[in-house]
This record gives structure tokens, sequence and C-alpha cells, in this order.
């Protein structure tokens, strides 16, 4: 849950990429990294916890300030999971206190069951945590578009956004930085706006 | 979920004074309290030469991580983590079912000391917390506070 701090006037908030292993998870952030515009010093250092051959082992994370709502400092956190099945005990304590969610897809046809079980895996781990997908605002990203093998996204869109509620959808590339910033636009406008609408966030 | 009570200024300003009182007698250079989802709630000492959002992110990791070793291993009691180093050490400790204690200190100092002051100000840190619970357990956010600049492009990418 995210947090507002009243006395600092500033809001905190966390955004967790969830996928498949392999999807593009870690390249969102690093994108975002290199890319987003920022005063100076408002962005954190990308902290990478990943093996020796750069699968994430833990999580990463890159802080971010942005200009959100006025008065308040927003500080944005995002989180990357590991993807790798084993790690499923290290998902679940990265998705603690999760305010939205960026569902990166990997878009080859090949990776389609993996899509499914890890979106499987995502509302299964929030049920442990007591949460419920639908009451938290996230948006899918369909990833590796530029690969010749890809599924349509319509494809995609019947595997994982068939539901009553249709969430937004994005192509993307994302180690091109394309459908990157589209993403974390809209999670970020849909999370605040559930706090404006509905939310209580917690106080600090 | 359990979500953090609402903390007000007075909550904030006396937690802020738990930590001095704790940083000036265990002779500790940096005290945080973070939520145990990765959240600074708010810090004490030395700011400067730690990057303290990053350090509450992974505190708050590595401890939960150290929870559920400790669920794997039938162990219900492992209420804090201590690394030590050669230029500083770390104490985190629990404070209660939403928060942490993390208290940064010189390797020199002693981790008893450390433990030591560290009991009392956790007590005094969560009987703050269960008073704001208390206070207002269901009180909400004034949303006309909130006024969005424009969210549909809250991240730019440069150009």
């Amino acid at each position: 849950m995210a947090i507002i701090n009243q006395a600092s006037k500033e809001l905190q908030v966390k955004i967790v990429y969830y996928g498949p292993a392999m999807g593009g998870k870690t390249t969102n952030l690093v994108q975002v990294h290199d890319h987003v515009q920022t005063a100076a010093g408002n962005k954190g250092k990308l902290v990478s916890l990943a093996t020796s051959s750069d699968r994430t082992l833990f999580f990463d994370f890159l802080p971010i300030e942005a200009m959100a709502i006025k008065g308040f400092k927003t500080k944005f956190q995002l989180y990357t999971v590991p993807g790798q099945v084993i790690y499923n005990t290290t998902r679940q304590l990265v998705l603690r206190g999760v305010d939205g969610i960026v569902f990166v897809a990997d878009s080859q046809y090949e990776k389609m069951a993996e899509n499914v079980e890890s979106f499987a895996n995502l509302e299964e781990n929030l049920r442990t945590l007591r949460l419920n997908l639908a009451d938290i605002p996230y948006v899918l990203q369909y990833n590796k578009r530029d690969l010749p093998n890809v599924a349509p996204v319509e494809y995609l869109e019947f595997l994982l956004n068939n539901r009553e509620l249709q969430v937004p959808a994005f192509s993307a590339s994302a180690h091109k930085c394309d459908g990157v910033f589209e993403a974390l636009n809209m999670i970020t406008r849909m999370l605040l706006h559930k706090f404006i609408s509905q939310g209580t966030p917690q106080y600090a | 979920m359990a979500t953090l009570p609402q903390l007000i200024e007075e909550d904030i300003a006396r937690l802020d004074a738990e930590l001095r009182e704790l940083l000036e007698r265990s002779d500790a250079t940096t005290a945080l309290i973070i939520d145990k989802g990765g959240f600074l709630i708010t810090s004490q000492g030395d700011a400067q030469q730690f990057d303290l959002t990053t350090v509450a992110a992974l505190a708050s990791g590595a401890f939960m991580a150290n929870q559920t070793i400790a669920g794997l291993v039938h162990e219900t009691n492992f209420n804090s983590i201590y690394q030590q180093g050669e230029q500083f050490s770390m104490l985190v400790t629990c404070v209660d079912e939403n928060c942490l204690l993390l208290v940064v200190f010189k390797a020199q100092v002693s981790v008893g000391a450390v433990k030591y002051f560290a009991a009392p100000a956790v007590k005094r840190i969560a009987l703050q917390l269960q008073i704001a619970q208390e206070r207002a357990p269901d009180a909400g956010l004034d949303l006309s506070v909130l006024n969005l600049a424009d969210p549909s492009q809250v991240f730019k990418r440069k150009a």
C-alpha cells in the first residue's frame, strides 16, 4: 500500500513488473532508468540483484521522483520480480505492499504457456497476501513485438485479457524503449486515480 | 492485508525523537523506520553518505527473506538480522507487523550496545504506532489535498 507522509508532503508508491522469465522486465527498468527525463537528483540508482548470467535473482529496484500530484513529492519505486519458476517465494516477498502491476508478457508463440502460467502465478501469489488482482490497478505489456515469431495481439488479448473488465494493453519492444513509457504512464495514471476516487493510502 | 495506521506530524515527531535518542545512546550513525514493503517512513542521523531509499528497499527484502527462511526451519522468532562489516555494521529489528527498525553503526561500536538500546526504542516505537492506530483505526485520506498535475504524462522520455 502506498504511503503518504503528511509531515514531509511525500507520496510513495510501489509498482511491480511481473511476468515470465526472460520476458523483458529488467529491460523495462533499464530503459526507464536510461531515458526518463527528471530533474537533477530525482532519479535513483538502478539496483539489480542478478546472477552472473544477468538473470534476476531477487529483484531490480529503481526509485524515481516525479511531479504527479501538486504540492506532493511523489516517489515511485519500481521493482521487478525474478521470472524463473523456482523463485516463487521471492516473487511473493516483492509483491508485499504493491500498488500497481505491469505484467510483461513475451509475445513469442512458444512462450504462450509460460505467459499464462505466470499470470496465474501472479493471481495466486496475490491471494497469499490476501490481495485480489481485481482490486489492484494493472496493465499488460506485450513485449518483443519486433521478433519474427510473435503471436497476434488478438491472441495475447484472448489469453491474458479475456475478462469482464479488460485492462489497458500495450505492444512493446522494450529493448528499443517502444511501449515502455506508455505502460508506465498508464499504470501511474490508474493508480493515482484509484487513490483519488476511492483509495485510502496509508499515512506516514 | 494489514496496513499501517495513520501517522500525523505528532507521530512522526515522536518517532524521530526516539530515533535521535537511540543514536545518541548507542553511538550509532543512522537509524531508519521502514515499512516491510520497502518504503522509508522516517530517518535520523547521517543521511548524506547512504542512499536511504535503496537501503530501506533492500533491507526490508533481506529481512523478509530471512523471515521466510525462519519458517522453513520451523522457527518463529527470527526477529532481527545483523550484518557485520569492516567500516559499518547494520542491525534490522522487527517493530510490529508492518514496520522495521534499521540501525547503521560504525564497526567498532558494539552490536550488544546497539541491541541493548534498540530493544526499549522498538517498544516505544511500537507503542506510538499503536496509539496512532487506536486514534483513528479506519480514518482515510483527505482526498481534497490530492490535485493531479498531468497524470497522462508523469514520466517523459528524453527527446
